[in-house]
């Protein structure tokens, strides 16, 4: 079962056999058999490893250039948006990767544990890897929260508050483990460094470490095979792991990776304006794979039966499972109860996911061409006199720095700027009439833009 | 705990009436469902396939058959078919002698034949290898210009107005100047406060107005398009080590108290370990007197004038 040793092993390989025995290592690491053969089905694992070292990879890159400080996170997250090697836009392009991998990957993280359940291949003797699977599954959940911080602009400040609180409604030791993760009782310079340490020194450590877990009980156990079929029929048609699936593996991560490059290019991801405690008026988003979670927040009274209680079940479920479920059928059309139970959980996670991103404040799509115009309308029809932005500007006026975040529509925009008290009885502001239709549309795309983009570029 | 099983290799088996039949040769492993299925037995004729559930009684000298006659109705044993087992696989509760645990080889080498699955193989591994080099080579072009990219970031020239006029200063006589600053590092924008030498000439008549970076020639082009022969101004470091030269107006000369190297107050070294002259920097002056100017910093200890970016 050892590689066979054939005359065209390079010397090169032959002295790293004598030396470190490679060819058994690449035959423990390679020579899986797989009953039943290689298969599709199969990939969803690999491709969770690659997003991971995609993660790695990306994040050490990031954090070249991150200051994990309150007074500087945001400036240096906006000066790797800016970074630029020749025509490449190579600092948005990394921190795409690593926004859209950490979505990919939860993702990901999702379909293979559903692959794993329906298969039924947590049972026997699987269990210990199911439950390191679960493991490495709040692994990424934490990583995905405190990413989530790390920018330092409103969504991350708000949506920290708001996650933390969430902590805070834990009975008993609640209040004591929001108040250690935050390092305080408010959000501030000992969170981000508590954020950013468990982010990049503790995860990837305990990455490493459970992956590598789950991989060794994988190599030794042996995958599960099809959930068809009688064992004699299954090892007539084994493969090894080695080529046919590592291809396919292969194969399954390169379309991974290009979706995750082609979303980094096509969506990249945005920057809010910087971390604001002062500003009452946003309204907080989490990251949406924390949607349903979000929703219920709103809709379970008391809140901890919500946010608690429902995550808490999941979780008994997901570790008590292989240990209660010892029917050893794996066919997933004969555990109706099981696969209903699930989908119906599944489903709900949908339902108020897509409830909740119905419920948040939509912000206007901007069109960065007119709001280039409008920020020249802006500069030129006196708007200046009267309202700040970016600390220029007069006093008249409120501050519209941040404007955009607050989701005005481009008609209320429109209508404010000719009618402002329409809006505001009372209002000093004068009527902007002798604006063009065209002017007014590009001064409410360049206001709903303010807080969200157009951010100085400070690499030259 | 479950007692061991121990399969010793060679020991004959019996069949139920007692009769010797054969020797034990080789125990085949289900990899499918880790367990031990059939046994292989040599009889006189050749190799048979036996169930394991057939066995009734094992010791370390002999294995016993419930089975009554001979083994040739079985299937004989085709060895090109199988393939060893590593020993990480050894079931636990058994002692298996090394070599004699067998299971089926995987289905493409035996249907294939060895080589045929080798080259197709062969193929696949280079498949692989294409989508690995893809992958990380579309990874690793914009990790390299990312780490470059702030390397590459040109500085951009900062002329500072100072708070000070031409009519300000006194003639012949270097004045230093201190003024507030910024000094960038990529996000990071850190106030400092800077000095240099000004030194005011009565007029362009006047010897001292040119200073010895520009008679030696050793300025850029930037550096002799913005000088003044009204105003010499010259950096405040040390061009041999990087220390501060004082200016003594009694000898009307520069001298760095690191090392004693001399200047003259055109910057011209007369004395001392210093590799060149004082360094004059970039300087322009308006109308109203205004004046601006550049800051420098070059590398120290060597002849040439050259910029640090
Ligand atoms: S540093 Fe000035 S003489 Fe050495």
């Amino acid at each position: 079962m050892n590689m066979k040793k054939t005359s065209s092993d390079s010397r090169f390989i032959q002295y790293l056999d004598e030396r470190i025995r490679l060819r058994s290592l690449l035959g423990f690491l390679l020579e899986e058999p797989m009953p039943g053969g290689a298969r599709w089905a199969y990939v969803f694992g690999s491709m969770v490893l690659f997003t991971l070292v995609l993660q790695f990879v990306t994040g050490v890159m990031l954090a070249f250039y991150y200051g994990g400080t309150p007074d500087h996170a945001w400036d240096s997250v906006n000066y790797i948006d800016h970074l630029r090697y020749g025509n490449l836009d190579v600092g948005r392009l990394i921190r795409g990767f690593h926004y859209w991998g950490a979505s990919i990957m939860v993702v990901l993280v999702g379909v293979h544990l559903l692959q794993v359940f329906l298969w039924g291949a947590y049972k026997r003797p699987r269990e210990i890897m199911w439950l390191v699977g679960v493991i490495l599954l709040a692994l990424t959940m934490t990583a995905a929260f405190t990413g989530y911080l790390l920018p330092w602009d409103e969504r991350a400040y708000w949506g920290t508050i708001v996650g933390t609180n969430m902590i805070g409604l834990v009975p008993v030791v609640g209040p004591l483990l929001k108040s250690a993760i935050r390092g305080g009782t408010g959000l501030g310079a000992l969170t981000l460094s508590h954020f950013f340490a468990i982010h990049t020194m503790m995860l990837p450590s305990l990455f490493i470490l459970f992956v590598v877990f789950h991989l060794v009980i994988f190599r030794r156990v042996g995958p599960a095979g099809p959930f068809r079929g009688t064992s004699a029929t299954l090892e007539a048609r084994k493969e090894y792991f080695y080529p046919r699936q590592v291809l396919m593996d292969a194969l399954a991560m390169l379309t991974v990776f290009v979706l995750i490059a082609g979303l980094s290019v096509v969506f990249p991801p945005g920057l809010e304006a910087t971390a604001n405690p002062a500003n009452s008026s946003y309204s907080p988003t989490p990251a949406w794979y924390f949607d349903w979670i979000f929703e219920l927040l709103k809709m379970i009274r008391p809140e901890i039966l919500g946010v608690i209680g429902l995550p808490a079940i999941i979780a008994l479920v997901l570790v008590m499972l292989p240990f209660v479920d010892k029917n050893i059928e794996r066919s997933p059309f004969r555990r109706p109860v099981s696969v209903l139970s699930t989908l119906l959980v599944l489903g709900s996670i949908l339902g108020l996911s897509i409830a909740a991103e119905a419920g948040f404040k939509k912000l206007v799509p901007l069109d960065l061409a007119s709001v280039k115009r409008g920020k020249i309308v802006f500069e030129h029809s006196g708007c200046m006199g009267c309202h700040m932005v970016m600390g220029k500007g007069g006093h008249i006026g409120p501050d519209l720095s941040e404007e955009g975040l607050i989701g005005h529509s481009e008609h209320w925009l429109e209508v404010q700027f000719i009618n402002s008290s329409s809006h505001f009885p009372g209002s000093p502001m004068p009527p902007f009439t002798f604006l063009s239709p065209e002017q007014r549309r590009d001064l409410a795309q360049y206001v709903s833009s303010l807080g969200r983009t157009g951010w100085p570029d400070t690499t030259r | 705990m479950r007692q061991e099983v121990v399969f010793r290799m060679g020991i004959p088996v019996q069949n139920a009436s007692g009769q010797a039949i054969g020797t034990l040769e080789k125990l085949v492993f289900l990899e499918t469902e880790k367990k031990i299925t059939e046994i292989v037995v040599r009889d006189f004729s050749s190799l048979k396939r036996v169930p394991l559930v057939w066995i009734r009684e094992l010791t370390e000298h002999v294995l016993v058959l419930d089975h009554p006659g001979t083994l040739e109705d079985l299937p004989v044993f085709d060895i090109s078919q199988f393939e060893e087992v590593p020993t990480w696989f050894y079931p636990p509760g058994y002692r298996i002698e090394l070599g004699s645990l067998l299971t089926l080889k995987p289905c493409d080498e035996r249907f294939l034949g060895e080589s045929e699955a080798m080259s197709r193989r062969d193929f696949m591994a280079k498949s692989t290898g294409l989508v690995a080099t893809l992958i990380g080579i579309s990874l690793v072009v914009p990790i390299g210009g990312y780490v470059l990219a702030a390397a590459k970031t040109k500085l951009s020239d900062h002329w500072i107005t100072l708070s000070i006029r031409l009519d300000q200063l006194p003639v012949d006589e270097p004045v230093s100047h201190t003024f507030n600053a910024v000094s960038v590092s990529g996000w990071m924008r850190v106030p400092v406060v800077r000095t240099v030498w000004l030194i005011r000439h009565s007029g362009t008549t006047d010897p001292l107005s040119v200073s010895e970076d520009q008679i030696l020639g050793l300025d850029s082009p930037l550096e002799k398009s913005r000088s003044s022969p009204l105003l010499t101004v010259l950096s405040p470091i040390c061009p041999h080590l990087g220390c501060s030269p004082q200016w003594f107006s009694g000898k009307k000369l520069f001298i760095c108290p690191c090392h004693h190297s001399i200047y003259e107050m055109n910057g011209k070294r007369i004395g001392g370990p210093a590799p060149r002259p004082m360094d004059q920097l970039p300087v322009q002056i308006e109308k109203d007197g205004a004046i601006s100017i550049l800051y420098e910093e070059f590398q120290v200890g060597i002849p040439q004038k050259i910029r640090l970016s």
